[in-house]
């Protein structure tokens, strides 16, 4: 018998906002240390623990979460566009960033492959060890090797903890005041939504939040829904398909 | 399916995918070799008191080939070919398919409860044999606690823990097989429990139930289907690998304790050891540590069906609260471990319950909980296949046909007057199944409680027809019930 890899950070406790969280989240900092941009990448710090890098989430989770951002970034961006549950491509101009650009070149490469859930599959075969690269030269993250039951893994430690609790302070400070999400923060809920990191974002708050986060992403562009979805799909059979 | 030439997207996505022998492998585990041969087959002779035990083992192999047949030529053309229910949706329409959904949470239920039941009893002779005084109760307990915990974190049999075990279990069926046969009762291998005669003997349905509770892995083989390395191929070739072995393993076994025993002392045999009687009938011939270790994968195999059994109801329970079915919490996976927690819990509670209930009012474990239970589970499991052979029917009475007659018109209509014959058989023998006197109300208590799921489903599904279209419009669609309300698009599964 195998343990499953539970991956889960072990501390939960840590995050019912301890004090200097309290503090950041009570004055609600309109602007934070920096102005995220790259939705995987602000998924991959809210995945993983702000202090340790450990993650939070079982791993197929995370890769699935972080397929989804990176096709989100493209599709914010109007490369691309969700509609009942294909992908189509708008603009085949490269985008700047190195990773998006590989991920559009790879989806103009196989246009016989439409369905978003295809590519959620495949690209969540890469997606972690890509975005943590792209954290890795943006320094925001550093490699440490982690000792597990049987092997070391590789956590990719935050270097600025503010840095990267930023998204979390944001996203709870927000769904805590009913306040609107911009959005890449609607994007960044909804993923985290299907993947139940909702569950832990939105502990210590009110049902209201909950309710207020669903009404959100009910009301969200179609585009935004129709990956979603096929997110949710993504994971449901994951656990259908689970064996160890 | 996509007929495009293989590329590198198809290539990541077909990594890790299953070939025919691991499908067979996770198939034949699902219903644990020895938990059949020593635990099914001796309590259906000592219960029943049919020796057409052999035989219909054999038979009901031959009838669920025949119902392969459009099974997996179906299973091809639909989307999201899952369980049993998918199919019976497409074909025979929602309501029925809610209705079997709600007969296979039943069916798996009674399946899983049953075997504690085998494997509290077991357990507690094996440590009452070395000198541990317990009770069965407390041992089923113990195999609880253990798969609610296993079940919550998401832990499954390790495939290569399991091929293991699978093929240790196959070997000493096998070695205790040719031991019996090797010494028959009076000196003389004789094939009388394998006469075709026994199908028209009174009592047949119960000795075909339990043949068919063995065979309950089989829903398996079209489950992996989006996994599979070449679905095409591989379902169809796995699941004929998959029934071949099981009938001819079960059948043989079964066949050769009634050579050990000889034909006409079988049932009484049975009667008396109980699960010990493989045990019993080779430890003149076999060093006792080959008999030990028969004992302990007898175990083991219980155990591991335990878990099986959990983590499909798990899943039924889950695929049904996507689908907003069930209540949405039981579609909820778990933060932490990605498992479908609330279908396990709920799953692990209903079983602590019925073990609970059983201690207290001091029932057999072998026969009332462990047989009684589980050859239900057998029924539920029949009535699933019955319903879904009519699906296959129906299905392909509608769709455009490019199978040809045998695989879509002429199979599943043999299969599901097979099948169905069998099954009016069995309920109306179901005294005869659960020794018990013919007026006795517990022959028609144990089937009843699938036409009560059955009806509870039909009229949900109407109720959602009319108050939650939306939920009614995906119903059959499991985990991609999301994906519905838009449109569902067939993801590529594999390069054809």
């Amino acid at each position: 018998m195998v343990i499953t890899p539970s991956g889960a950070d072990d501390r939960p406790t840590m995050h019912v906002l301890p004090e200097p969280m309290l503090d950041l989240a009570h004055v609600r900092v309109r602007s934070g240390p920096h102005k995220p941009e790259l939705l995987a990448d602000e998924f991959f710090m809210l995945a993983h623990d702000d202090q340790s890098g450990r993650p939070r989430l079982p791993h197929s989770s995370i890769t699935f979460g972080l397929a989804a951002a990176l096709l989100a970034e493209l599709g914010s961006a109007r490369w691309i566009h969700f509609e009942r549950g294909d992908l189509t491509i708008l603009d085949r101009r490269a985008p700047d960033d190195w990773l998006q650009h590989q991920v559009l070149a790879q989806l103009i490469a196989s246009p016989q492959h439409t369905a978003t859930r295809t590519w959620l599959a495949y690209l969540a075969a890469t997606s972690y060890d890509l975005v943590a690269k792209r954290l890795l030269q943006a320094g925001m993250v550093r490699p440490v090797p982690y000792r597990r039951m049987f092997k070391t893994v590789t956590v990719y430690e935050p270097t600025d903890m503010n840095v990267a609790a930023w998204s979390w302070a944001r996203l709870v400070g927000s769904l805590r005041d009913l306040e609107p999400l911009d959005t890449f923060d609607l994007a960044l809920a909804g993923i985290a939504r299907e993947v139940r990191l909702d569950q832990w974002i939105l502990q210590g708050t009110s049902h209201a939040s909950t309710a207020y986060l669903r009404q959100l992403l009910a009301e969200a562009p179609p585009p935004m829904r129709d990956l979603l979805a096929a997110l949710n799909a993504a994971i449901g059979n994951a656990v259908m398909s689970h064996r160890t | 399916m996509s007929s495009s030439p293989p590329d590198a997207v198809s290539a990541v996505l077909a990594r890790g995918r299953l070939g025919t022998f691991a499908v067979v492998f996770f198939v034949i585990a699902a219903a644990a070799p020895l938990t059949v041969v020593a635990g099914g087959a001796t309590t259906g002779y000592a219960v029943t008191g049919v020796v057409g035990i052999p035989v219909s083992y054999l038979v009901v192999a031959a009838v669920l080939a025949l119902f392969s047949v459009g099974y997996v030529a179906m299973s091809r053309r639909i989307v999201n070919a899952g369980a049993f229910y998918t199919y019976v949706t497409r074909g025979l329409g929602k309501p029925a398919g809610v209705a079997t959904a709600l007969i296979a949470v039943v069916g798996y239920n009674a399946m899983q409860i049953g075997l504690y039941g085998g494997f509290g009893a077991v357990l507690a002779a094996y440590l009452d044999g070395r000198g541990w005084h317990t009770t069965w109760w407390l041992c089923a307990l113990a195999g609880w606690a253990v798969v609610s915990v296993l079940g919550v974190l998401r832990i499954d049999l390790n495939g290569v823990v399991l091929a293991g075990m699978l093929v240790a279990e196959v070997v000493i069926a096998l070695v205790y097989d040719v031991v019996m046969v090797s010494h028959p009762a009076g000196g003389t291998v004789t094939f009388d429990t394998l006469a075709p005669s026994h199908i028209l003997a009174a009592g047949i349905g119960a000795a075909l139930v339990t043949a068919i509770t063995g065979f309950v892995g089989f829903e398996g083989t079209t489950v992996f289907a989006e996994e599979t390395k070449d679905p095409k191929r591989t379902v169809p070739r796995a699941t004929y690998v998959a029934v071949a072995i099981t009938g001819l393993l079960y059948g043989g076994s079964a066949w050769a304790m009634s050579v050990a025993t000889g034909p006409d002392k079988i049932v009484d045999a049975a009667s008396t050891d109980g699960t010990d009687l493989i045990f019993n009938l080779v430890s003149p011939h076999l060093a006792q540590s080959i008999i030990t270790a028969g004992r302990i994968l007898f175990i083991t195999s219980l155990f591991a069906a335990l878990l099986s059994f959990h983590h499909t109801v798990a899943r039924y329970l889950f695929a049904l609260g996507r689908e907003r079915v069930l209540p949405a919490v039981l579609g909820r996976t778990s933060r932490r471990t990605g498992a479908p927690k609330w279908g396990s819990i709920t799953q692990s509670t209903l079983a602590l319950a019925v073990i609970f209930a059983y201690a207290f009012v001091d029932a057999d474990p072998i026969v009332h909980l462990f047989f009684w239970v589980t050859v239900t589970g057998g029924l539920g499991v029949l009535i699933l296949m019955t319903v879904t052979s009519a699906a296959v029917v129906a299905f392909f009475a509608r769709a455009q046909n490019t199978d040809g007659p045998w695989r879509t018109i002429l199979a599943p209509i043999l299969a599901t007057a097979a099948l169905g014959t069998i099954l009016t058989v069995t309920i109306s023998q179901f005294d005869t199944l659960l020794g018990v006197e013919p007026a006795s109300q517990l022959r028609w208590l144990f089937p009843a409680a699938y036409g009560v799921a059955a009806l509870i489903g039909l009229v949900w599904a109407l109720v959602l027809r009319s108050s939650r279209p939306d939920v009614y419009q995906v119903i059959g669609l499991g985990a991609d019930a999301a994906t519905a309300a838009q449109h569902v698009s067939d993801p590529v599964h594999q390069p054809a």
